[in-house]
C-alpha cells in the first residue's frame, strides 16, 4: 500500500561547507526539485529540519528564511527538531499530510553544520550535541553522545559477547561502502587495526567507531501517487513510516540494548507495508557509532538478537551480502549533518530503488528500509520504501 | 480543577542530592522512579509518593568518557541499578558491569549536581 510517493531527491556532499544554512539547504532543495521535475510554484508546503542552528549559528526561525530564499511564496513553511531524527519526523509529517490530502506536494529536507567551519571546537560541539541528553538528570554527569551509545554497547558486549573487533568491522564496511559514494564525507578505506589503535572517545568507542561532525543538506519531494504519474521524476513509493518514542533519561529504559522504539517503529512500518524483515533488500541505518549499527540491525529484525556484531564481521551486512546495511557508507562514512541525516537516508533509498546508485548500487533492490534515531534512540523513525514497477 | 501538587520536583531532588540522599517516587502500582515526574512511567497514575532510594546498587553499564563536553572533565559514568529503580551517575574509581557501588554524594560541574557512586568496600 503506497502512502505517498517520493519523486525527487537532492543532496549536497556531506563534509565541510562554509556558507549560510539557507544557501547550503538550497544546494540540496533545488536539485531535488529539478530531479522531480516540479517547479517551486507547485510546492504546497516546506517541512524543514534543523536541530541545532540556534546553538551553533545563532540562527532560528529558519523556515521562512529558507522559503523566501527558495521562492516558495507564502506557502506554509515549518521547522522540525528531534535531534538526529529531525528530518525524518519532518518526512513523516509530510507523508501524512499528502496522504490525508492536506497538501498535494511537499518539499521536505534538512540542513546542519557541525564542523569547525561553525567556529566551534570539539569540546564546544560535544556540549551542543549533549544538550539532547536530559537537562537535569544526564547533562550534569558529563555524559556525551559517544557515552550514551557506549553505555548501550558495553551492555550488549556483556550480554552477548560482542567484541571490539566486531564493532571495528562495522566501521571498515561502512568506510568501504562510502568510498563508492560521491556524497560521502570520507572516501578512504580503514582497517580493523587502524580502528582498534585509534584514540578512545568513550570506551569501547575509538575515534573511527564514531561518525564525524559533518555539514550538509538533503531534500526530497513528496507527492501523492496520482500526481506522481504526472511529473517527470521517477517515483519511489513510501509504503510505511513508523515512529515511536522511548524513555528519557536513559537509565530508566526497560532495556539498554533493545532500542524498543526502533522495534516498535519497525513493526509499525512493516505492518503498513505488509512485509516482513526478510522482504527487505537493503537498509540505511543510524550508525552514529559502530555499536549503534549493531543494535539497529537487530531491532529492525534483519539480524538475530545478539548476532549484530558477528554478522558485520562475517560480511552478512556488506553490499553484496545477505542484507546490505548502509551501502551509502552510513553516518560513519557518508557523514552526519544532524538535521540532514534523515532525508539523506530517504534520498539514498530513492536512488537505490531507482537503480540509479552507480558504483554503490545494491543489485535487484526493490524494497529498502531507513532507520533514523534521535538522541538516545528515544525518537526513532523507520521508513519502508519500494520501487514502483 | 483540583490537581495534586507534585510530590517532588527537580528542586527537591537536587536539594536531597546536595544533602547526600537519593530521592525518588513510588507509585501505588509499586513502580519506583529515580527522577521526579508528574506521572508513573509504568501505569500513568499521578498518585505518587516521595521515597528515599537505596544508596547501594549494581553497575548495569559504564563507560569512561575521554572526550568530555565543554565544562566537564573526562571520567566514568554508569547506569546504576539501585534495586527498585535505575539512575545515571558519575563514578569515582574504576568499575565494571556487575560491580557493587555505593552512593557517595553529589559532584557539581558546570553549576549542577550529579550523583556520584564509588566501588563498595568488600
Ligand atoms: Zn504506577
Amino acid at each position: 500500500m503506497t502512502r505517498a510517493t517520493v519523486v525527487g531527491a537532492g543532496m549536497t556532499e556531506f563534509g565541510q561547507h562554509d556558507r549560510p544554512l539557507t544557501e547550503l539547504f538550497a544546494d540540496a532543495a533545488i536539485p531535488a526539485l529539478a530531479d522531480a521535475g516540479v517547479g517551486t510554484d507547485e510546492i504546497d508546503a516546506l517541512y524543514f529540519g534543523n536541530a541545532m542552528g540556534g546553538q551553533t549559528e545563532t540562527d532560528t526561525h529558519l523556515a521562512p528564511a529558507i522559503g523566501t530564499h527558495l521562492g516558495l511564496g507564502g506557502v506554509p513553511c515549518q521547522r522540525f527538531e528531534d535531534a538526529c531524527a529531525t528530518s525524518s519526523t519532518a518526512f513523516k509529517q509530510a507523508v501524512e499530510a499528502v496522504e490525508a490530502g492536506v497538501h498535494d506536494t511537499v518539499l521536505v529536507g534538512g540542513v546542519e553544520r557541525c564542523t569547525p567551519a561553525t567556529g566551534l571546537d570539539t569540546a564546544a560541539m560535544t556540549e551542543v550535541f549533549a544538550s539532547a541528553t536530559h537537562r537535569q538528570y544526564e547533562q550534569p554527569t558529563g555524559l556525551t553522545f559517544p557515552g550514551v551509545f557506549a553505555l548501550f554497547t558495553k551492555r550488549h558486549m556483556h550480554e552477548y559477547g560482542t567484541t571490539e573487533e566486531q564493532l571495528a568491522a562495522v566501521a571498515v564496511k561502512n568506510h568501504r561502502h562510502g568510498k563508492a559514494n560521491p556524497y560521502a564525507h570520507f572516501g578512504k578505506d580503514v582497517t580493523v587495526e587502524e580502528v582498534l589503535e585509534g584514540p578512545t572517545v568513550a570506551d569501547p568507542f575509538r575515534l573511527l567507531d564514531c561518525c564525524p561532525f559533518s555539514d550538509g543538506a538533503s531534500a526530497v519531494v513528496v507527492t501523492n501517487p496520482e500526481r506522481a504519474e504526472t511529473v517527470a521524476g521517477e517515483p519511489v513509493a513510501v509504503a510505511g513510516v513508523g515512529h515511536r518514542t522511548g524513555t528519557v533519561p536513559l537509565a530508566e529504559k526497560e532495556s539498554l540494548t533493545a532500542t524498543r522504539p526502533a522495534r516498535e517503529a519497525a513493526t509499525e512500518a512493516y505492518d503498513q507495508a505488509g512485509v516482513d524483515p526478510d522482504a527487505i533488500d537493503l537498509a540505511e541505518v543510524h550508525d552514529c557509532f559502530t555499536g549503534a549499527e549493531v543494535l539497529a540491525t537487530e531491532a529492525l529484525g534483519l539480524i538475530e538478537d545478539g548476532r549484530g556484531g558477528p554478522a558485520a564481521a562475517a560480511g552478512r551486512t556488506e553490499r553484496g551480502g545477505e542484507i546490505p546495511v548502509n551501502p551509502s557508507g552510513g553516518l560513519k562514512a557518508k557523514g552526519h549533518p544532524i538535521g540532514a541525516t534523515g532525508t539523506g537516508q530517504i534520498a539514498e533509498l530513492t536512488e537505490q530503488l531507482r537503480g540509479a546508485a552507480g558504483d554503490r548500487q545494491v543489485e535487484n533492490a526493490t524494497r529498502g528500509v531507513a532507520h533514523n534515531l534521535g538522541g538516545d534512540a528515544a525518537t526513532t523513525v523507520v521508513t519502508v520504501m519500494e520501487a514502483v514497477a | 480543577m483540583s490537581e495534586r501538587e507534585p510530590p517532588i520536583t527537580y528542586a527537591d531532588w537536587r536539594q536531597a542530592l546536595e544533602d547526600d540522599a537519593l530521592l525518588g517516587l513510588e507509585c501505588r502500582c509499586g513502580a519506583v522512579t529515580a527522577t521526579p515526574k508528574r506521572a508513573c512511567p509504568a501505569c500513568g497514575s499521578r498518585e505518587l509518593a516521595a521515597r528515599e532510594l537505596p544508596t547501594t546498587g549494581t553497575v548495569d553499564s559504564e563507560t569512561t568518557i575521554a572526550v568530555p563536553p565543554a565544562g566537564h572533565d573526562s571520567g566514568t559514568v554508569a547506569v546504576v541499578d539501585l534495586g527498585p529503580a535505575r539512575l545515571l551517575g558519575r563514578i569515582d574509581g574504576a568499575v565494571e558491569i556487575g560491580d557493587r557501588v555505593v552512593f557517595a554524594g553529589a559532584r557539581t560541574a558546570d553549576g549542577e549536581p550529579a550523583p556520584v557512586f564509588e566501588p563498595e568496600e568488600n
